[in-house]
């Protein structure tokens, strides 16, 4: 990732989500910008490979308690960021629910489970912005939501999860709107990539995963790191300083319409 | 043109919805509502209502037009307490959740349901973060039925409509309506010369109901005379 060299030197970046698959694989690549990394996680005994892997891209780790449920907890990883190194340069809301690998069942589940769903990918979206507001308007920073392109075209086994990411794309276009006076760019990346729960198919259901890579004119899933992480660092970086408001599809070409 | 003979028509009593459910019944369909004032996130109530109205036939199509007024509020999402961004955002999505689960319940296989939505979400709208957030994810919580209910022949499209229409409905350019309708951000006149916003509506939603729209599902049609063209 020596494109990425020096990208976000110096800046302090947020991500949550961060312990393991495409978080820890953003984080990483955040590393290898030269960031200063808040890897934001539930359990902070779960974040060493990831602080690991930053420290090994380049950057600085800093581990912390966020649970994005909690209001407490990620004002708290933000504030404790800004305390200790200055600023607020991104925030990378990354966490989605336990469940959201599951299928749901539409016609038969109830409240509670789209409450899981909700709390983590809708409400928690909301929060974050709100919290780290007067530090990206400082540092006219940027905000980047993880969707996914279930949360595009809607998945028939996700309908929940379909809906969460849809969610965060209508949240995009119009905070990029209430922001960009404030020069806070707001956007989203809808990455396919390998995820842990991908990682299990494969051993559980290898023929499935090759299925799905049959699908990808690339002709295989992305890597968290290297393939989903600088285009993340992009639209967080100045090189993107004219860019807000859109969901950029990292999919190998996968999803080539939406 | 051929329309549906039994409709469940679900709004919030006012807004494009309460019009078009009033234009059908004007016309001769048999028209089933929920009392207005249902809360449509309580999913006992709204099982309950569904089945008192609806009974052991089914209903050949569904309107839902539910966004909850709170949404329409123009404000910063900095200045929304928690339980504001809930009820501007959350609470329409929760609504399109259990209304959707019911419907499930009460349609007849190749049955029709049809969304109506804002068209806020392909501009984005400052101000209007909660509805924006809410719009697109009961698209594409449509998309994901769509494809869920497709094997029963049900088909679920949405219609959008410009906001002003959505929100107004036949009261549009009424000098008595007090409701203050948020700006959109849209450049240029709409290509087609103006119209009725609920005839445009209820002509698509007659249009899903034939036979030559047995194959449309998981679409969205706009109708919002020319305005956006986007994508």
């Amino acid at each position: 990732m020596s494109g990425l060299h020096g990208l976000m030197d110096g800046r302090v970046v947020l991500v949550t989500g961060a312990g393991a698959g495409v978080g820890r694989g953003v984080s990483a690549a955040f590393g290898a910008a030269g960031a200063i990394v808040g890897i934001g996680v539930r359990r902070p005994e779960a974040a060493e490979e990831t602080a690991a892997a930053v420290a090994a891209a380049g950057g600085t780790p800093v581990i912390l308690r966020c649970d994005v449920t909690d209001a407490d907890q990620s004002a708290a990883a933000i504030a404790q960021l800004v305390a200790e190194h200055g600023r607020l340069d991104a925030v990378v809301h990354n966490a989605v629910s336990g469940r959201s690998s599951e299928a749901t069942d539409f016609e038969n589940t109830t409240l509670d489970e789209w409450e899981d769903h909700s709390s983590v990918t809708v409400r928690a979206t909301w929060r974050l912005a709100v919290q780290a507001y007067p530090h990206l308007q400082t540092s006219q920073g940027a905000y980047l939501l993880m969707s996914s392109p279930a949360g595009i075209e809607g998945s028939e086994r996700a309908p929940f999860y379909s809906a969460v990411k849809a969610a965060q794309r209508g949240f995009v276009r119009a905070l990029a709107r209430e922001w960009g006076p404030d020069h806070i760019r707001v956007n989203s990346v809808a990455p396919l990539a390998i995820s842990p729960a991908l990682e299990n198919m494969k051993i559980l259901e290898p023929e499935r995963v090759k299925r799905i890579e049959g699908l990808v004119p690339l002709g295989r899933l992305g890597d968290p790191e290297t393939d989903i992480g600088p285009p993340s660092v992009f639209l967080c970086s100045d090189e993107a300083r004219y860019v807000t408001g859109q969901t950029l599809v990292v999919s190998g070409g996968r999803f080539t319409s939406l | 043109m051929a329309t549906a003979s039994r409709l469940l028509v679900i709004t919030t009593g006012s807004g494009i919805g309460a019009s078009i459910a009033t234009r059908l019944g004007l016309r001769g369909d048999l028209v089933l509502q929920p009392d207005p004032g249902l809360d449509l996130t309580d999913a006992i109530a709204v099982e309950e209502s569904f089945r008192s109205l609806v009974g052991s036939v089914p209903v050949d199509q569904v309107v839902l037009a539910a966004i909850d007024p709170s949404a329409f509020r123009a404000a910063p999402i900095t200045s929304l307490s928690e339980d504001e961004w809930d009820q501007a955002a959350e609470s329409s999505m929760r609504a399109a959740f259990v209304v959707l689960q019911q419907v499930h319940t009460v349609i007849a296989d190749g049955g029709r349901v049809v969304l109506i939505l804002p068209t806020v979400v392909t501009t984005g709208v400052a101000d209007l973060v909660p509805l924006c957030t809410a719009v697109e994810a009961i698209r594409v919580m449509a998309k994901a039925v769509a494809r869920r209910w497709g094997a029963r022949s049900i088909t679920v499209n949405t219609i959008e409509v410009e906001l002003a229409a959505f929100m107004l409905g036949d009261e549009i350019g009424g000098g008595a309506v007090a409701i203050e309708v948020p700006v959109v951000p849209v450049l240029g006149q709409p290509a087609l010369p103006s119209g009725s916003a609920v005839d445009d509506v209820l002509g698509l939603v007659d249009l899903l109901a034939t036979p030559a729209a047995a194959a449309i599902t998981g679409a969205l049609l706009v109708a919002d005379r020319g305005t956006v063209m986007q994508p």
